[in-house]
């Protein structure tokens, strides 16, 4: 059991060396001749021939023939060559072996890293699957989580717009209600504090495996029960010295799903609901008054905006053509660039091997004032300082600073946007930045809501920049090699500290859209630092086909964060931002808020596993953790987390022989628990509010209690996960993949809960309640078509999943309030559900109602009455709408590649699941996006009439915005242009390859017209990237 | 046996290691940077949560809009302004219900009052409870921290029994999750507030008002709560009880009165000038939420956005601090402007802004400085003006210009209410501007906001008096010296420029904002003369004082005969809610006046427009929030939809 990163890496030299087989030659009497083709009769050249059980060999030449004297016709001869499957073909007294080679897919033999220790795929007993360096590369991408959407099965992966933002991640589901969903990081055998992978340059990535099932992620106890995604770095490989190198340049554009109205349509529309607010004041909105306008539209509180709303009446009739809309949201967005860089070096000897790299991000956003620039550099070695000892060191460094562009951050009510983007849509299309003369008009439009976007670029900034360094120091003693009677002891020590600094500057002009009037600024700094502590004993042992492995693990982790805040208001003047709150400058009264803070937390582990491999067919895994976490309250600190996996492979028995179809087939079953503790440190010990109170002018201190409820007892939650998978390679291996079946059971749920407020607290943190989740993960690759010249590829990934709680804090009970229901998945729309909106014809049907407290009308939203009791109340008529997360999550990949050409494209999707869109409130007193609203022209429409509200729009609006979200996407197409050996052999380059690639291209298809439901919003950002890899 | 001994040393070593790089308490989880609830055992802990509860019951709600949505929303002194966030609350309509429609981020929840009440109710067990078990003999503990709890507990229940009726009566701590509630009778929790303030009464000193709950402030509301429980809503069972609390109020309220003595001048309580200047100090008033400039405070009162009509949009104007952020919420209605004696009662030219100072002039007629904008407040009959609204035609006086914009509550020909309705904008109440911001569209007001003041405590001995009356103790005109005492000091004494006016919005002074002062929209003025279109007198008005109950000033007689109202009782009942409103209006107390009294329905059915459609008689109460009832049990069970409604209140 080899387990090791080091010890990988010897495989790889061992089988490295096999390659270049040493001939030597005996006595031999029978000449054999052949010659080898692959699949599609193409000859192959440097495949090895040998003798079987001698060290007679030969290698064929170009036009694939061999010859070669066996020391008799009854030898067998054994064909080997990379890429290739070898074949052992017995020569049965024939002078002439011709012999067809297939190509190896390999995937069975490639490293997979399980936690404290690797494993060959095929010797894998858990659900593990991954991405390597190639498929990182396959598409430019700035960070991890972006190269692994859609190609790991069980893995959902959410996409983010804004730069130096990663994505969300959830591993098999959601299993937790309120504790964190995100899933481990270990880099290197180091789990990184929280989050992380965003400070990773993709391209020093070897490998990331994901730990989906608990048999496999028990291993890390306490925080695997969301999945774990190991992250293997580069590593310096012994041999010749190579330099790599990529550039990529892309260019991105925003794009908008949602289409506003335009300025005479919002008119149109604005003037509609007027009138169904009061037909007896308002003209119907097809018959516009000027006198109308000029009331509805602000005339006297913007000119320049009526200005432009005259031009639709200079006929004296109104003519809705004339009027301009004024592109705001062309105003505040730009072409993002990304410019890629990064050069890495590795080389080494097998007593130090080295690898370094440098990666140079510039990733200037959509959207005006949004920027992402990241430097990274890692640089490990390893050394092998005698037979017995090796140690080595892999650190990683990144800086990075996020312009996050105009941000919640410091903003006041005047404003609920999240971006400039969201800024610019929100004002009205009639209405105009700058005045005739020239002067930039503060509230276009003349709502006061509504402020200018026009230079908010240059008024609010949100500077982030975040300096992080992480690391792994090893030790390694290897017994064996002191004294032969420990062969296989080995003794490990691995030290992973992991610091960072972060700093958030705002600075919020008076004039920005953001603003409260006057200018403000923020200085946020934290600092973390974290280490982890393993000391690791491994014993191998094989007596006969017995093959044992002992691992012990003692493991401890502590965290420290300190942090500070210092805002005021009125900054002397802008160009100081967040550099000079000082008492020379802010009076003591413009202090908004000044902090400091502490927080600790501490882990601790023991682990032992054992695998045991009977006859290189049967697999057993058993596994033992034990981990306590300081978070939990006293006497609930520890909790064991066992774990047992057995695997079958199926194609080492004899009776599998003669199935030659079969080239792999491995059955694999395993059970472990896992368990959560992520909740915040500190929620047991009931911290109260501490305050300021003034009798007067006599500040006093006083305090109050949280209104979270503190829990004494809170314990881990604790998550059995049953896990039955296939593993398979068929019909030479042109269909392979893997299929696992899973069942898990969360109990001692860890929640956060609203409770009656009349304890005197509204939540509180408790063990309550029981989850289920079963699903089906499948990874395919098929090779369509394998010829000379021409291949096609197809990998698939379809994940299943669903959940339901079992149970909550009191039993079999629903709990509305925090919308969790018996037998329901996690995370579903509870309300009254809609059926479209009343029509004229309705009116005996809407009477009822009406005649019970209702106040429909043709035009409004129509709840549907549950009960039928002709009165929608909250008791009776509220119901189960939908699930809000996928059943379905779906990825593809096709590639093709032509002679040195390589064209892939990418989908990926989610689908069965509803989203909950808010509906259409259609008050009219903001902007609208384009939809079919009911009119007295337009009664059959999906929405209801607009109703402009000075008190309440139509009181059942959002039942029209649940939607099925279901979508499929191409996130990607690329070509790919590649130079080999041959055509580069005069240059030093020994690889060239040059791609151009299309980020977001379309859509397959999507239920919700309007929102890119990858991103869950109506924008995204397409682009276009030309790269080139060289290594020399 | 090598083997055995070489891992026997290597678990030795790597032990050793371990043992080195750990100490003991390793998973020691210690909070150094705050205090647990183990603080509130001791002593100085007490005093802390006694202060904390302060913050808790007084000044978070002034952070929220709840605050007027249950108090001034609703009723007939207010409707919706310009701004529908949270109209819902105001017009009773279909959204208004156990789980109120959500119009906006601003809209607020049906449980948002509810929740705040209890959470205060639990700081308040948690006080007593810890007050009462600690063996210190200090008064500092025993009586003042005590007696505080015991307070705040009576003054949630006060609010949430007079809000909701029937509702969970909780007096202990809560220690764990706890579902099993059920709503205890109003005669329940009346007893228990009237008890606890009882307990206060006699635990609290006298110093320290309006900061401190002194012992005035627990008898002004024990008096309250006595009327409350002797009040309409409770006739089906406060019959046991209703004389001899109403005989009770009369001595509260008189040692009350006798130790905080009317301001002389109305005005003076709204001559806000800065945080914690004279006008929050004076003797009139009983108890104040405390909000002051100190940011380390964390009280934000935010009172002051809600009641200003828009000015900044239009012709002439723009948006400073003086103005305040006209959040619109709340608009006069013509009810305000029909119940005063306008030529002799101040109080409504020094509660409502009518006039604004223009600011941002454009053209070359107008200068910053000029008037801007006009409200007169006129009455049926005045055929002055052609429009509900003139744009440069009424002239100003002092300056011989036009006005650009001018609004007229009553245009020539139109004798109904309503003419103003027709646009948003209104003269807006003026009590809680704040003028002393940081700046313009800055939400934290720095203002106290006062929660009892005597001439509220004269208002319930007059209406204690009536119910006396009715009962048959003592006679109506035992009312009168109360209401005349509120009455008289409302009218202008001699000398006074009754188109004198100041405002909160004038306290620029005290703002940070560096806001140049030509730039303000706040004037030293109002539209007195203009509006009731007399010669200037600084004579003394006409006296104020009723002497009569049966003929009652023009003001009230116009509400009886709106309100059809006929006996003596209802009709000194309707006077004392209308001096109520010509005292109190925007104090945060009439929609529980209303309720109390069961005089909602006909009151918001006769004057306030947008609700008469949609009120009905079960509006009397709010719906109990969906949140309690879905988040209770009943035996282990969650409810059953029926259960539920069994809870709710009727009509919901």
């Amino acid at each position: 059991m080899k387990k090791t990163i080091a010890i990988r890496r010897n495989v790889m030299l061992i089988s490295l060396l096999n390659l270049f087989a040493i001939f030597s030659f005996a006595q031999n009497n029978f000449p054999v001749t052949g010659k080898i083709t692959d699949n599609a009769g193409i000859p192959l050249q440097g495949v090895t021939v040998q003798i079987k059980g001698t060290k007679i060999a030969t290698v064929t030449n170009l036009e694939g023939t061999f010859s070669i004297n066996a020391p008799s016709g009854s030898s067998v001869l054994v064909f080997s060559s990379v890429g290739f499957i070898s074949r052992e073909v017995p020569i049965e007294n024939k002078g002439q072996v011709n012999v067809t080679m297939s190509v190896a897919d390999n995937t069975m033999d490639q490293i997979v890293v399980i936690g404290y220790g690797a494993v060959k795929k095929r010797d894998v007993t858990g659900a593990v699957t991954g991405i390597n360096e190639k498929d990182i590369k396959s598409r430019p991408v700035v960070d991890a989580l972006q190269a692994m959407q859609g190609k790991v099965a069980g893995v959902d992966i959410g996409s983010a717009e804004r730069p130096g933002t990663v994505g969300t991640i959830n591993i098999r589901g959601v299993r937790s209600l309120t504790a964190s969903n995100s899933p481990l990081y270990v880099v290197d055998g180091i789990p990184l504090m929280t989050g992380g992978i965003e400070y990773i340059n993709p391209n020093d990535i070897e490998t990331i495996d994901v730990l989906k099932d608990a048999s496999a992620t028990a291993i890390y106890g306490s925080r695997g029960a969301n999945g774990v995604v190991i992250v293997t770095t580069k590593q310096g490989k012994a041999g010749k010295t190579s330099l790599n190198l990529n550039l990529s340049t892309t260019a991105e554009t925003l794009e908008d799903r949602q289409e506003m109205f335009n300025a005479a349509d919002y008119i149109t529309f604005r003037r509609w609901a007027y009138y169904y607010k009061n037909p007896a004041t308002y003209p119907r909105g097809d018959q516009p008054t000027i006198a109308n306008d000029k009331a509805i539209f602000l005339a006297t509180s913007d000119p320049s905006a009526w200005a432009n709303i005259a031009r639709g009446w200079s006929s004296g009739k109104w003519d809705g053509s004339q009027v301009q809309t004024t592109d705001w949201r062309g105003m505040v967005t730009q072409t993002g660039i990304t410019k890629n860089l990064n050069v890495s070096v590795s080389g080494g000897s097998d007593k130090a091997r080295t690898y370094a790299s440098f990666g140079y991000l510039n990733n200037t956003g959509t959207q005006k004032g949004q920027s992402f620039k990241r430097y990274t550099a890692n640089s490990n070695v390893d050394v092998n300082a005698t037979k017995w000892l090796s140690f080595g060191t892999n650190v990683t460094v990144s800086y990075s600073v996020q312009e996050y562009g105009q941000s919640k951050t410091g903003a006041t009510t005047v404003s609920s946007s999240a971006s400039i983007y969201e800024s610019a849509r929100a004002l009205f299309p009639y209405a105009v930045p700058y005045d005739s003369a020239g002067n930039r008009i503060y509230n276009p439009g003349g709502d006061i809501a509504y402020k200018n976007v026009a230079e908010e670029w240059t008024l609010a900034q949100d500077q982030r920049r975040t300096l992080r360094a992480f690391g792994s120091l090893y030790s390694q003693i290897d017994f064996g090699s002191i004294h032969p009677a420990l062969k296989g002891l080995k003794y490990r020590v691995n030290f992973g500290p992991d610091f960072s600094t972060y700093r958030d500057g705002t600075y919020v002009d008076a004039n920005s859209v953001i603003s409260s009037g006057s200018s403000s600024a923020s200085l946020a700094k934290a600092q973390t630092f974290s280490y982890t502590l393993d000391h690791l004993i491994y014993y191998n042992k094989s007596i006969g086909r017995h093959d044992f492995g002992l691992t012990l693990l003692s493991s401890q982790t502590k965290f420290t964060t300190d942090s500070s805040y210092i805002s005021a208001n009125g900054i002397a003047f802008g160009s100081q931002r967040w550099n000079a709150l000082s008492k020379s400058y802010i009076p003591a009264a413009n202090l908004t808020g000044y902090s400091s803070g502490l927080t600790e937390s501490q882990l601790r582990s023991f682990m032992a596993r054992i695998n045991y491999t009977f006859n290189d067919r049967y697999l057993l895994t058993v596994s033992a953790r034990r981990d306590g976490a300081s978070p939990l309250a006293e006497g609930h600190k520890y909790s064991w987390f066992p774990s047992t996996a057995i695997a079958w492979k199926v194609n080492e028995e004899n009776f599998m022989k003669n199935t030659t179809w079969v080239n792999d087939l491995k059955l694999r079953f395993g059970v472990g628990v896992t368990g959560n503790s992520a909740i915040n440190p500190y929620a047991t010990q009931g911290a109260v509010t501490s305050l300021f109170y003034p009798y007067i002018t006599t500040i006093t201190a006083g305090s109050i209690p949280s209104t979270t409820l503190a829990n004494q007892s809170l314990g881990w939650e604790k998550t059995t996960q049953y896990n039955v998978g296939i593993d398979f390679s068929v019909l030479n291996r042109r269909i392979s993949g893997s299929l696992d079946l899973y069942k898990s059971n969360t109990s001692d749920l860890l929640m956060q809960m609203s409770i009656p407020t009349v304890t005197g607290y509204t939540t509180t943190f408790a063990n309550v309640g029981q989850t289920a989740n079963k699903g089906i993960d499948l990874s395919l690759t098929t090779v369509n078509i394998r010829s000379k010249d021409l291949t096609w590829t197809t990998n698939t990934s379809i994940s299943y999943q669903k959940d339901k709680i079992v149970s909550l804090s009191n039993g079999k009970q629903d709990d509305i309030n925090n919308t969790w229901f018996i037998d329901q998945p996690i995370g579903v729309i509870y309300g009254y559900n809609g059926a479209g909106i009343w029509h004229v014809e309705d009116s005996a049907a809407y009477r009822q109602f009406n005649t019970n407290g209702s106040t429909f009308s043709p035009g409004n939203a129509r709840p549907v009455d549950i009960n039928g009791d002709k009165k929608i109340d909250a008791n009776h008529d509220r119901v189960i709408i939908g699930n809000t997360r996928p059943r379905w999550i779906v990825g593809m990949t096709n590639s093709v590649s032509y002679k040195s050409f390589e064209f892939s494209i990418f989908l990926y999707g989610r689908l069965k699941y509803m989203y909950n869109t808010g509906g259409e409130a259609q008050t009219a007193r903001g902007v609208q996006r384009t939809i079919s609203y009911y009119n007295e022209n337009n009664m059959n429409a999906e929405y209801q009439k607009p109703f402009y509200s000075e008190g309440s729009g139509d009181p059942y609006y959002v039942v029209l915005g649940y939607k099925d979200a279901s979508f499929i996407k191409i996130r990607n197409i690329s070509l790919g242009y590649s130079l080999d050996g041959k055509a580069l052999k005069t240059t030093a380059i020994s690889n060239l390859k040059a791609y151009v690639q299309i980020a977001n291209p379309g859509m397959l298809f999507s239920k919700i017209a309007w929102l890119d439901m990858d991103v869950v919003g109506p924008t995204y950002n397409r682009g276009i990237t030309i790269g080139l890899n060289a290594s020399f | 046996m090598n083997i055995i001994k070489l891992i026997v040393n290597i678990s030795f070593f790597s032990g050793l290691i371990l043992m080195a790089s750990c100490k003991k308490d390793f998973l020691k989880e210690e909070l150094t940077t705050a205090r647990g609830m183990e603080f509130f055992k001791t002593d100085a802990g007490i005093q802390s949560l006694a202060t904390g509860t302060y913050y808790q019951v007084f000044n978070t709600p002034f952070s929220a809009e709840w605050s007027y949505c249950t108090a001034n929303y609703g009723v007939d002194e207010f409707s919706v302004g310009g701004d529908p966030s949270n109209g819902v609350w105001n017009n009773y309509d279909a959204g208004f219900k156990s789980i109120v429609t959500v119009n906006n981020s601003n809209t607020q929840t049906a449980n948002a009052q509810w929740d705040n009440l209890y959470t205060g109710i639990g700081d308040a067990n948690l006080l007593i409870q810890n007050a009462t078990a600690s063996v210190s003999t200090a008064d500092a503990i025993k009586k003042i921290a005590l007696g505080e709890g015991y307070f705040f507990r009576a003054y949630c229940y006060l609010r949430l029994v007079s809000q909701y009726g029937a509702v969970p009566l909780k007096t202990v701590p809560g220690t764990g999750v706890e579902l099993e509630f059920t709503r205890a009778t109003p005669e329940a929790i009346c007893k228990q507030i009237i008890d606890d303030f009882k307990q206060a009464y006699d635990l609290l000193p006298n110093t320290g008002a309006p900061a401190k709950i002194t012992k005035d402030a627990v008898a002004h509301y024990l008096a309250k709560a006595y009327l409350y429980r002797a009040s309409e809503i409770n006739d089906s069972w406060n019959s046991a009880t209703k004389a001899a609390d109403l005989a009770a109020i009369i001595p509260l309220c008189d040692e009350v009165i006798s130790r905080h003595p009317l301001t002389a001048n109305f005005a003076d309580l709204w001559k806000y000038t800065g945080p914690d200047g004279a006008n929050e100090k004076l003797s009139e008033l009983i108890l104040s939420a405390q909000f002051t400039a100190d940011v380390s405070t964390n009280g934000t009162n935010q009172q002051h956005l809600y009641y200003t009509s828009r000015y900044d949009d239009l012709p002439q104007m723009q948006r400073d601090v003086t103005g305040d952020r006209p959040f619109s919420r709340l608009r006069t209605n013509y009810y305000m402007f029909r119940i005063y004696d306008l030529e002799n009662d101040s109080r409504f030219w020094k509660s409502f802004r009518t006039k604004s100072r223009l600011n941002k002039s454009s053209g070359s007629y107008y200068v910053n400085g000029d008037l801007g904008i006009m409200y007169i407040i006129n009455q049926p009959g005045d055929n002055r003006f052609a429009s509900y609204k003139l744009n440069d035609v009424v002239v100003y006086s002092k300056t011989n210009k036009t006005i650009p914009n001018a609004y007229i509550a009553f245009p020539a020909g139109v004798t109904t209410d309503g003419a103003m309705l027709a646009d948003v904008r209104y003269p807006s109440l003026s009590k809680h501007l704040d003028g002393s911001r940081i700046a313009l569209n800055e939400t934290r007001g720095l203002r106290d906001m006062n929660l009892a003041r005597s001439a509220e405590t004269y208002l319930i001995a007059a209406e204690a008096k009536i119910r006396l009356a009715k009962s048959g103790t003592g006679s109506y005109t035992d009312a009168l010296p109360y209401i005349n005492a509120v009455r008289t000091r409302a009218q202008f004494t001699s000398g006074e420029d009754r188109a004198g006016y100041y405002d909160g919005g004038g306290a620029l002074g005290a703002s940070t904002s560096g806001q140049s002062p030509t730039m303000n929209s706040f004037i030293a003025e109002n539209s007195y003369y203009e509006s009731n279109n007399i010669a200037v007198t600084t004579a003394a008005s006409a006296s104020l004082a009723i002497t009569d109950i049966n003929s009652l000033p023009a003001g009230d007689e116009y509400v009886i005969s709106r309100l059809g109202l006929g006996s003596v009782y209802d009709r000194m009942l309707a006077l004392v809610l209308d001096e109520r409103s010509r005292e109190l209006c925007g104090e945060y107390k009439r929609w529980e006046d209303l309720s109390r009294t069961k005089t909602l329905l006909s009151r918001v059915q006769t004057f306030n427009a947008q609700a008469s459609p949609n009120i009905r008689s079960y509006h009397v109460l709010r719906p109990i929030p969906q949140t309690y009832l879905d988040g209770i049990q009943l035996n282990g069970k969650a409810l059953t939809a029926d259960e539920k409604q069994a809870q709710q209140n009727q009509g919901y």
